[in-house]
């Protein structure tokens, strides 16, 4: 046996280099194994981030300027045409301005810390009120609700969801890169949707299109 | 337990397939191609509700009524009032650039005053206590008749209220800048004893001649000029033009008489020579009611018959007699005269020749004829409160005589060391430093004044030589009443109103002044007892007022005036001429000329970057401005196209770029107006090209007294 | 939706009556400025300078005093292509799908945030009608103020060109859609350039209406990809079969003449067969 025969010859100088060596073989032994631990810690690490943190760092929340709620004014003043109208050219107002909400909040209506702040903030000092945008499109996009809404006859809800039941605003969340809503992209990381209003990519307009009208459109239908 | 390559590689490769398993790489793949789509930086313009705003464009004296379109009350763009009896929904280029008027990197953007050359910015209390501090020390060393004033034109309330302040200061050195419509107000006024001003029918005009006048280049009224040349072959009506340049009137023209520079008058002679031999005028009114007509007809048929002028014009005798037949047989012949824009004064003698041609044809206010009509006097000024010091100022002679501002800069050139016939001169909505000819010599005159304030908007040629500014509000940020284009016979009287801003530090022009002479006070003060100008307007405009403020204009009946003054040709019996352009012949063997671009601003502001956008670089190329001239001249003056060569005139020279151009008559070279300017902060125009008019020296009309150059004599060589 | 351009759709034209355009340039500054239109410091250098609309200057060569001029505007001209089925030189070139026909307008379409690009469509362009933006945008301060939401900013990099004002044609048709109609009307839609011309010599409408002013201006013949029937009108460049959607009028010979290259001999066989339609 070789390995006997240099213990033997050279003795415990011998014997301590070996027990390094036997020591690096067991090493190399559980290489592999630690190497699957690495693996895994690292899979582990950038999977949940990549899942769980990247969602977070890659979309800054941003509160509203002040709660709002759907709720109670879609109960007072009927469906959301009623601030959300079309003016007379056929273009979509949009979200009110602070002129139209004081056709009836000209003085302080309730008595909640969000209408304080709406007196104080914009209606005292006529400035319109900041409200982020959940749906806004990019400026490279046209779209036409008087298309949707008057010729097709599509309800608010198909695109918007249920935000005229909604009692609070949610954070606006916009994504640090591009300066989108996250509502365009949608809730979920995958960008999978389950109603209609979950996602608003270009795709997700060519669908839509190619199903009800039989063909994407051409590109200037929706671009400006 | 030992950490080695394997480890790493494990590490690494968990990595990456943990973020392969995560979203993280192809949301940020989308993520990134829609970031490098919209680069934070491009701006994203707000969107609201569009409403339209109207107001008066008063870029030039068209005054053509323009729309403001506005989204969410911000104005995005500039288009032509639909309706309005000016221009009818059509607009210039220049009116449609005015948003970047509003925001000109050259505007003035509060009060400024200069100390040891630097500018240094005050408030508006120090600045109207300087000029106010000047008038008053000027006024108590019985000096007030060393006031002056250039103002752009002395229509409206507040060209009124500056003419005041100099006259309750005790001086009449106002002055405004001269235009073809001051020579037709003389000229009618001596042909026709009428106190009035001229207008052209053209629209009812069924053959216009028209003797070098940049008709549809921005003469008179600029847009209503070009709907009448499209209307031509509808209406079956002619334009002949005649010009020493293939102009784009003249390209637009029926005809083109390619007359010799100069011989213009002689060709409107000799035109009437014929209709008065081959009896083609309107007896009745040249011969029976008008005065001299013998000794005018005897002139020009001895003297202007076709075959005596056909050298000096170059043209032919048989076309000198069928444009006197056609100009004599059409309904509603009409000639015109001013050159270019028509922002020169002109020569009487040469408007005069052409106007002979209306009164022989008796289209004297007619139908698409020459219609004179009366100054509606619709401004009531309260009386002026004159104290000792107002009254002797005011007896006292002005500097420059008859009002014309190029005779004002003279008086200053020739006087003496001790001399100051201006010791301060105000500037408003004027930039004589680059208007006027031989604008050289008016900047140095404007720096021998020992005090200058400029009330402009913009950083402009003269109102860097100021000593104080004043900034006012530009056209689109204020109110003014507005009286129509002269040279037109639709009559508006309009009020603009604020459509945007005020985005700086500015005031009214109107409330300037009229802070001003509170700042004065004393007299000054008690002749301004209006708080602001708006007071002062509704106060002067009286009924007028109430009708502007609601309808926003008033059109006067676009029907003939009912009587016909009759015609005196004694003027012309004199005529020897218009007076001829400065320079040796021998020296200076070329004629210089300005050319008018459409395209280009030839007034008191600079033009757009817009405007100089359109400009083609056969006329401005980077920094170089082009001359044109025939490929003739050029082999003859050995200059080549594309090169750089050397302008020289009696008045001074420059380093230009050669353009050659087939249908400019050889002999003459052109270069464009509206370029040289200073730009301040503009960089987009200022300091491109050179200035014609530095080139240009002006020529003082013997019997109007305003400058008549339209030219100079000129050489060109290699640089 | 039709896929060629003989259906009902609309196909939106252009005719310039040259015998009226003075050359005024407005049309120039109105479309600068309805599409935001940027500039530089230095314009007068015109390598590199953004114009969608651009009047050209003609001249017939002759000597003094024979010489003459004519201004041509030139937008875009939203070519047919050959057989005018919406394969106009750009489109069938560009590999990013950028740029597109539009088979309900006969309007090509140009998208900023699409392009990247590779200017294939400027070179094969032959009216010259496509610019690249080789810097970002920069206005003067404050100047931002101005522009319109109603049309994209570009950024560097991309290639941008006449549109006919397409957001003008979504605006009259979100009008249209609000009065419950299915149409539009002539006058509802109309180009910055259109309306600002103050010599009223460019008509634009629909020329697959004979209603529409275009249309009986210059008659386009259906059965010929549109030709003109009028023989006072032209396109430019008519033999490359490109199928431009502007017209051309003149009543002047070598104006006509300018708009394409003749052989030898060619234009006045050309000019008899005109005449000889004419007789019948």
């Amino acid at each position: 046996m070789n390995e006997l025969k240099r213990k033997t010859e050279n003795g415990s100088v011998e014997a301590e280099a070996e027990a390094v060596s036997s020591e690096q073989k067991a090493g190399e032994d559980s290489g592999l194994g630690l190497g699957v631990l690495f693996f895994i810690g690292a899979f582990a690490v950038c999977f949940l981030s990549g899942w769980l943190l990247f969602p977070s760092l890659l979309y800054s929340k941003k509160e509203q300027p002040l709660n709002f709620n759907h709720a109670l004014h879609v109960d007072e003043m009927g469906g959301c045409d009623s601030c959300h109208y079309f003016r007379d050219d056929g273009s979509f107002a949009g979200i009110p301005t602070t002129e139209s909400c004081m056709e009836c909040h000209e003085s302080q209506l309730g008595d909640t810390e969000d209408e304080a702040i709406f007196m104080k903030e914009y209606v005292e000092k006529g400035k319109e009120v900041p409200w982020l945008i959940y749906s806004e499109q990019p400026d490279c996009v046209f779209f036409s609700h008087a298309a949707h809404v008057i010729a097709a006859g599509m309800d608010c809800v198909s695109c918007h969801g249920h935000i005229g039941t909604s009692e609070k605003l949610r954070p606006y969340e916009e994504n640090r890169l591009t300066g989108y809503s996250r509502d365009i992209w949608g809730k979920n990381i995958w960008g999978i949707k389950k109603n209609p209003w979950d996602r608003m990519k270009m795709d997700d307009c060519a669908d839509c299109h190619e199903r009800e009208t039989g063909s994407k459109g051409a590109c200037f239908q929706c671009h400006k | 337990m030992k950490i080695d390559r394997r480890s790493f590689l494990g590490l690494g490769l968990g990595a990456a397939a943990g973020v392969a398993a995560s979203p993280m790489t192809w949301k940020l793949t989308d993520d990134i191609s829609i970031w490098t789509q919209n680069w934070p930086w491009t701006p994203v313009p707000r969107d609201g509700e569009v409403t339209f705003d109207n107001t008066v464009c008063t870029l030039c004296p068209g005054n053509c009524g323009i729309s403001v379109r506005k989204i969410a009350g911000r104005a995005v763009k500039i288009e032509g009032r639909g309706g309005y009896p000016v221009n009818d929904g059509g607009v210039c280029l220049h009116g449609i650039s005015a948003l970047q008027y509003l925001y000109d990197p050259s505007r003035i953007k509060s009060p400024m005053v200069k100390k040891r050359d630097a500018w240094k910015t005050v408030s508006w209390d120090e600045g109207l206590a300087l000029a106010a501090e000047k008038i008053k020390s000027l006024r108590d060393l019985g000096r007030a008749n060393t006031i002056a004033c250039v103002a752009g034109s002395g229509e409206g309330t507040i060209a009124g209220l500056y003419r005041r302040l100099l006259m309750a200061a005790g001086s009449q050195n106002f002055y405004t800048m001269d235009s073809m419509d001051k020579t037709w107000k003389m000229l009618i006024a001596e042909m026709h004893g009428f106190d009035g001003t001229a207008g052209f029918d053209i629209e009812s005009s069924d053959y216009l001649l028209s003797f070098g006048t940049g008709f549809i280049e921005g003469w008179g009224s600029p847009v209503g000029n070009f709907m009448a040349n499209s209307s031509r072959k509808d209406r079956n009506a002619k334009l002949v033009q005649v010009e020493y340049r293939l102009s784009s009137t003249a390209a637009a023209a029926d005809q083109w008489i390619p007359a010799k520079p100069g011989s213009e008058a002689d060709l409107a002679l000799s035109i009437c020579s014929v209709m008065i031999t081959e009896n083609l005028y309107d007896k009745d009114y040249a011969e029976k009611s008008g005065k001299n007509f013998d000794d005018f007809a005897k002139l020009v048929t001895e003297k202007y018959a076709p075959e005596l002028i056909t050298r000096t014009t170059g043209i032919d005798v048989p076309k000198i007699k069928s444009l006197a037949a056609g100009f004599a047989r059409a309904k509603a012949p009409l000639a015109i005269a001013g050159r270019g824009r028509g922002d020169a004064a002109g020569s009487m003698m040469e408007f005069a020749a052409v106007h002979a041609l209306n009164c022989l044809a008796g289209n004297i206010n007619k139908k698409g004829g020459f219609w004179m009509t009366k100054d509606a006097d619709t401004m009531i000024w309260p009386s002026l409160v004159m104290d000792d010091a107002a009254a002797k100022g005011y007896a006292k002679a002005a500097a420059g005589p008859g009002g014309s501002p190029d005779r004002l800069f003279d008086a200053l050139t020739s006087a003496g060391e001790d001399e100051t016939p201006v010791e301060m001169l105000m500037v408003y909505n004027a930039n004589p430093c680059h208007t006027l000819h031989d604008a050289g010599t008016v900047r140095s005159a404007i720096e021998k004044i020992p005090f200058v304030v400029s009330f402009s908007p913009y950083m402009d040629d003269t109102a860097r030589l100021a000593d104080l500014v004043l900034p006012t509000h530009m056209f689109l940020e204020m109110g003014e009443d507005i009286h129509g284009c002269a040279s037109s016979v639709k009559k508006v009287t309009a009020l603009s109103k604020p459509v945007a801003g005020p985005l700086f530090d500015t005031r009214h022009p109107g409330d300037a002044v009229i802070m001003l002479a509170k700042a004065v006070d004393g007299s000054v003060r008690a002749s301004f007892p209006w708080e602001s100008y708006e007071v002062a307007i509704s106060e002067v405009m009286g009924d007028t007022w109430d009708i502007l403020a609601k309808d926003g204009y008033i059109k006067c009946a676009s029907q003939p005036p009912a009587f016909r003054p009759g015609v005196d040709f004694k003027l012309l019996v004199g005529y020897d001429g218009p007076p001829a352009p400065l320079g040796d012949k021998k020296k200076f063997p070329l004629i210089l000329v300005e050319m008018d671009h459409m395209r280009l601003t030839s007034g008191a502001v600079a033009s757009s970057p817009f405007a100089v956008k359109t400009v083609p670089d056969t006329i401005l190329k980077d920094n170089d401005i082009l001359v044109e001239m025939n490929p003739e001249t050029a082999r003859q003056t050995g200059v080549s196209p594309g090169r750089m060569a050397v302008v020289e005139t009696p008045v001074g020279s420059a380093r230009v770029k050669v353009n050659i151009f087939d249908g400019i008559m050889p002999g003459v070279i052109a270069m464009p107006g509206g370029l040289g300017h200073f730009g301040g902060d503009n960089r987009y125009i200022g300091g491109k090209g050179v200035n014609v008019n530095e080139l240009i020296g002006p020529v003082i009309d013997p019997v109007s007294g305003l400058d008549a150059a339209w030219g100079i004599r000129a050489r060109i060589s290699r640089a | 939706m039709t896929k060629d351009n003989h259906g009902k759709a609309y196909k939106f034209g252009m005719v310039i009556d040259l015998d009226k355009c003075t050359g005024c340039g407005s049309c120039m500054v109105a479309c600068m400025s309805e599409n935001n239109v940027p500039f530089k410091e230095n314009e007068t250098d015109k390598k590199d300078s953004l114009t969608w609309m651009t009047v050209y200057k003609l001249t017939n060569g002759k000597p003094f005093p024979d010489t003459d001029i004519c201004y041509m505007p030139r937008p875009c001209m939203h070519c047919g292509g050959k057989g005018d089925h919406g394969h106009s030189p750009c489109v069938s070139v560009c590999p990013a799908t950028a740029t597109d026909y539009g088979y309900d307008t006969g309007i090509v379409s140009q998208i900023y945030t699409r392009c990247f690009g590779c200017r294939y469509c400027m070179v094969s362009c032959p009216y010259h009608a496509r610019y690249f933006n080789w810097w970002d945008p920069k206005w003067p301060p404050g100047m931002e103020e101005y522009l319109s939401p109603d049309v994209s900013p570009r950024m560097r990099g991309v290639v941008e060109k006449c549109t006919f004002c397409y957001h003008r044609y979504q605006e009259a048709r979100d009008r249209a859609y609000y009065e419950k109609r299915d149409t539009i009307a002539e006058d509802e839609y109309q180009t910055a350039c259109t309306q600002a011309c103050p010599a009223g010599a460019i008509t634009f409408g629909d020329l697959n209406n004979p209603d529409h002013e275009v249309y009986k201006l210059v008659k386009p013949d259906p059965h010929n990809c549109g030709r003109p029937r009028d023989p006072k009108a032209f396109r430019v460049l008519e033999r490359l079969q490109t199928n431009p959607k502007v017209y051309y009028i003149s009543e002047r010979e070598w104006v006509r003449k300018a708009g394409d290259n003749y052989r030898k001999g060619e234009w006045d066989k050309k000019n008899m067969l005109t005449k000889a339609d004419g007789q019948h």
